[in-house]
């Protein structure tokens, strides 16, 4: 496999051809945050949150890392201020509606947020949906909506096949804890298609 | 006609077509694009067909329903040739006349002409000022042929590009054409088409697919529907010339669901070509094979953006995909796809037909031919143009839109859809084309125009926009959904009256991350509306916010309506037409508006005669105390003082 | 809906093609206490849906069964019978072989679609710009009066269904209110009016 050799943080990295630039980051030991990113997982590129500031032949932008592939002599920077701007603003976003939130906020210097919206303690990762697609097969679990009313929901006629319950492991993975705390572990009752539908067309 | 086999074929039919129809002969023909057929033009067409019969007429007459014209305010269109006369807002009671007069008599008919402003009347189509300073070359035939029979497309020598293709150039040859032209995608961002086609066609795959970008979402522009209704012909053999060049024997046309004549015109036309031979295997017995579905769209904003649009067609949900990868190496099924809009095709043969040096002849430097825009809003002569790149924006609004309606003063004039930017007067003057709109904080887009007056509120325009894009953003990455769910919020807030000091700035800081950190372009250039209008129009911004006020009297929560008893004459008109009662008064008294009632509809406003114009809209200042109930009117209906 | 117009419709579903006798449906009313209308519309939806298994199969059968053409297929079922019932999503579903979470996500994501019984009527006020510069919110609060229910609601005796919609391409008319496939430029309140009590 051919070998590619890129800068990341000031540390030089060597990667597999056809590696993202957060694998790579991650096999040489660097942090970059992310929220909905799954090693099992096709990459989606929803959060922004793994967003690196990218320098190729002197000119520098922004580019989301769990997508990007590596490619000889980028010059990756995981932290500068523009970056850090910019996850600031994320997180700051985000809290609006998933309150749950606070800490990682803080760590980000959010201290007074500016924002509100309806509480769904949900961010959208589309781990559970991508998971219970991508990995189990059972598509038991699906966004529904788009724009501000894009929710996730339980599809009530896979659930109802008792596949749910023996399976539950979209409980583990949900960032925000929203699935556990709002399926009590028993009932999907709530966060079904038809139960989201009937709120969000209301409003 | 049976099966073409070879461009000799093609070129007998269509002296076969020709020997059949006399120049000389009059020909009606009506509009029956979606706007004049809005305006009733099926029913002009029923009286036509009746009339003509009626007068014994059917053999001597010729009878054409077209695509759309442009002019469509001023539908149903009706132009009777040889002699181009044109007849704008024809009803079907002016039939018998058109038929008796101007068929017979060979008399024009004063009172459906164009009238200039000075009061003269032109005839001829060619002559209104409308279409005079424009340069048709894509839209031009629309009003010559009917889109639903191919063989008047053939008789302007339709397809004759696509044999010149087949049977005398190599694809290599069609390519470097494409590229010296210099054709820049008219869907949006303005990329150059020959390198696109050529990174698709240097792709290695034995499958590849060209495809029609007929999503038209942008608000306020129809050009490509008007098309794609108009012509069909002319976008779907561009399509197979790119076929041809690229290497692809398969296509689709993505197309608005909300477009139904345009998605019935083009099946039509695709059964014609196959009939004819085409389109499908061995097209003009060439040996090259190339066929297309219509996938439609289920009504989505997002769809036209093409890696989402790539992903409907696959059969699902029409979201962008992440990747840093070009859609032309892998688009559609992960196959090199090339994505090009209804008027980039269009556009394609023409420059085979004419050549490259020809096309770019037309234009500025860096933006080839012309640009088709939906010119709407507050001007006069709403409709589509078509106008040569480089036109200044005051040539077009002025010039061939007459100015702004009802005598108001221009304000701004918005470009390039929601994604784009609302330039103010100072810039009137600027060259409109890819590069210089791009510069000024704007973009082409794919040609909206949307001009507005002084009645128009720009942070209310702005709100408009970023409510429509956060309606339409499929809601998958952070920035976008909850950032333009934010920057909403703060926009309602400002036009409701509840602006705070530094909500310019936060708007502003907000729209930098949206720009800087979302996935798509839908999200990338959503701050546009903002940051343009915060640039441009900064002190609208700040009286909402400080003085409470909106300039332009449009924001309900910033106005009130007053009845000023001086000029009130009971006349009754506002308190019979108010739809909440809000109005008192009675005969001979003034009439008073219970503010706590009124919901600021502008009812009153609009139907309180303007030879009284008592009614006043009033901004950032108290209502002044009206008089008490059961005062007496100081003016009498109908007597001027 | 009127009495008399109800007893009309029980009548329609009552005679040929009817699922049940005017007198079951009348029975079923009294048992409940509640108006025959609402039967009548209740025994109409299931009527609907059974017509919809028969044309769903011919629908698919025009797109050869194929996946891909997912999206086409809930756009032909959604023209002919105006909405999706969920034991319709399953059956194309299965028939296709994708999972049910698709269509709901389909269904749910584009405007074209609905998920609940739509009007006789289809109400579309164009919200596009050229629209909105020229007065299309104004024309939306005519168009709620003269129709009694807001964007995105169906009125109870399923006459009407009123949406907005980000531009229908008819800028150079605008504003612009579709009812059913006529365009209308601007109409007044009278002009409306009439319009809309044509519509039965």
């Amino acid at each position: 496999m051919k070998k590619v050799r890129l800068n990341i943080d000031g540390k030089d990295v060597e990667a597999k051809k056809g590696m993202t630039i957060l694998e790579a980051a991650r096999d040489a030991g660097i942090h970059i945050p992310t929220l909905c990113y799954h090693e099992k997982l096709a990459p989606y590129g929803a959060c922004r949150f793994c967003t690196v500031e990218m320098s190729k032949n002197g000119k520098s932008r922004l580019v989301t890392s769990c997508v990007y592939n590596v490619e000889d002599g980028l010059v990756i920077k995981t932290d500068s201020p523009r970056v850090i701007k910019i996850r600031k603003m994320l997180v700051e976003l985000m809290l609006a509606s998933a309150p749950v939130l606070s800490e990682l906020a803080s760590q980000y210097g959010v201290d007074k947020p500016r924002f509100k919206s309806e509480v769904t303690q949900c961010i959208l990762c589309g781990l559970c949906v991508r998971y219970c697609a991508e990995v189990k097969g059972a598509n038991a679990i699906t966004f529904v909506g788009r724009g501000v009313n894009r929710r996730i929901a339980f599809v009530d006629e896979v659930v109802s096949t008792g596949v749910c319950m023996d399976c539950r492991e979209c409980f583990g993975i949900c960032p925000t804890g929203k699935i556990p705390r709002e399926t009590d572990g028993a009932s999907f009752e709530g966060i079904t298609v038809q139960d989201v539908l009937a709120r969000t067309q209301s409003r | 006609m049976a099966r073409l086999k070879s461009a000799a074929d093609l070129e007998k039919a269509r002296q076969k077509i020709l020997s059949k129809r006399d120049p000389t002969k009059p020909c009606v023909t009506i509009c029956s694009g979606t706007g004049c057929h809005a305006l009733g033009s099926d029913k002009v067409y029923e009286a036509l067909v009746s009339e003509i019969s009626k007068n014994g007429l059917r053999r001597r007459v010729d009878l054409r329903r077209t695509g759309c014209h442009g002019f469509c305010e001023r539908g149903p269109i009706i132009v009777i040739f040889p002699d181009e006369i044109c007849y704008l807002g024809v009803k079907p009671e002016d039939v018998p006349e058109i038929i008796s007069a101007t068929l017979s008599g060979n008399r024009p008919i004063d009172r459906l002409l164009y009238e200039d402003g000075d009061g003269k009347k032109i005839a001829h189509e060619g002559e209104i000022p409308f279409y005079k300073y424009q340069r048709r070359m894509v839209f031009g035939s629309n009003r010559l042929i009917d889109p639903k029979n191919i063989d008047d497309y053939i008789a302007l020598g339709g397809y004759s590009a696509l044999g010149k293709v087949l049977f005398e150039m190599s694809p290599e040859e069609v390519l470097d054409t494409v590229k010296r032209a210099n054709l820049r995608g008219r869907g949006g961002g303005g990329f150059p088409a020959g390198d696109k086609w050529e990174t698709t066609r240097n792709t290695p795959g034995d499958i590849k697919y060209v495809i029609v970008n007929a999503d038209e979402g942008d608000p306020g522009a129809f050009m490509d529907r008007s098309l794609l209704e108009g012509n069909p012909h002319s976008v779907l053999e561009g399509l197979i010339i790119g076929a041809y060049a690229i290497g692809s024997h398969e296509g689709f046309v993505y197309v608005r669901q909300e477009y139904p004549l345009a998605v019935s015109n083009l099946s039509l036309a695709l059964s014609q070509a196959r009939k004819y031979g085409l389109l499908g295997k061995n097209i003009l017995g060439s040996g090259f094979d190339f066929d297309v579905t219509i996938h439609r769209g289920a009504g989505a904003f997002i769809s036209g953006e093409s890696s989402a649009l790539m992903t409907a067609i696959e059969g699902m949900v029409g979201e962008p995909r992440p990747k840093y990868i070009r859609t032309a190496v892998s688009g559609v099924w992960e196959r090199p796809s090339n994505l090009n809009n209804v008027e980039t095709w269009a556009n394609v043969p023409l420059i085979i037909n004419r050549g490259a040096d020809w096309f770019t002849s037309i234009g500025t430097d860096g933006s080839k031919g012309t640009k088709i825009f939906s010119l709407v809003g507050k001007v006069k002569n709403t409709g589509l143009v078509e106008v040569p790149m480089g036109m200044t924006l005051r040539e077009i609004i002025y010039t061939i839109g007459g100015g702004i309606r009802q005598g108001r003063k221009f304000k701004a004039v918005q470009t390039g859809g929601p994604s784009g930017g609302c330039l103010p007067e100072s810039l009137i003057d600027l060259p409109v084309d890819f590069d210089e709109l791009t510069k000024a904080d704007s973009m082409m887009g794919s040609g909206g125009m949307i001009v507005m007056d002084e009645d128009t509120c720009m942070v209310d325009v702005a709100r408009y926009f970023l409510h429509f894009l956060a309606d339409e953003s499929c809601g998958k990455c952070v920035p976008c959904r909850t950032g333009l769910e934010q920057m909403v919020n703060i926009l309602d807030r400002i036009c409701e009256g509840e602006g705070e000091t530094g909500d310019i700035e936060l708007l502003e800081e907000i729209s930098e991350v949206v720009r800087e950190a979302s996935l798509c372009a839908l999200g990338q250039t959503a701050p546009n509306p903002v940051l343009s209008t915060t640039k441009y129009f900064r002190d609208e911004y700040e009286a909402h916010i400080e003085g409470k006020r909106c300039p332009a009297g449009v924001c309900k929560a910033l106005i009130s309506y007053y009845i000023d008893p001086d000029k009130c004459t009971a006349c009754g008109i506002c308190l019979r037409d108010c739809p909440v009662e809000a109005i008192s008064g009675g005969k001979n008294l003034v009439h008073i508006i219970d503010q706590d009632k009124c919901t600021k509809c502008s009812t009153c406003f609009e139907v309180c005669p303007t030879r009284f114009s008592a009614v006043v809209k009033i901004s950032g200042e108290p209502v002044p105390v009206a008089p008490p109930l059961g005062t007496k009117v100081a003016r009498k209906k109908g007597k001027q003082e | 809906m009127t009495k008399g117009k109800a007893k009309t419709r029980s009548k329609d579903l009552a005679g040929e093609g009817g699922l049940f006798p005017e007198s079951v449906l009348s029975r079923i009313s009294d048992k409940l206490g509640i108006p025959i209308s609402e039967v009548s519309h209740v025994v109409e939806t299931l009527g609907q849906v059974a017509q919809v298994a028969g044309d769903t199969d011919r629908i698919i059968e025009e797109y050869k069964g194929d996946k891909s053409a997912l999206i086409q297929i809930l756009l032909g079922i959604q023209r002919e019978n105006r909405w999706l019932p969920s034991d319709v999503l399953m059956s194309v579903c299965e028939k296709l072989g994708v999972p049910i979470s698709r269509a709901y996500r389909i269904a749910t994501f584009y405007k074209a679609f609905s998920l609940n019984p739509q009007g006789r009527h289809q109400v579309s006020v164009c919200m596009g710009t050229a629209c909105h510069v020229r007065g299309a919110p104004r024309l939306l609060d005519r168009v709620i009066e003269a129709v009694h229910i807001k964007p995105g609601e169906t009125s109870l005796d399923q006459r009407f269904s009123l949406e907005t919609v980000n531009c229908v391409g008819c800028c150079a008319l605008g504003p612009v209110v579709v009812i059913d496939s006529d365009y209308h430029s601007n109409p007044a309140k009278k002009e409306l009016e009439a319009v809309v009590s044509a519509c039965d």
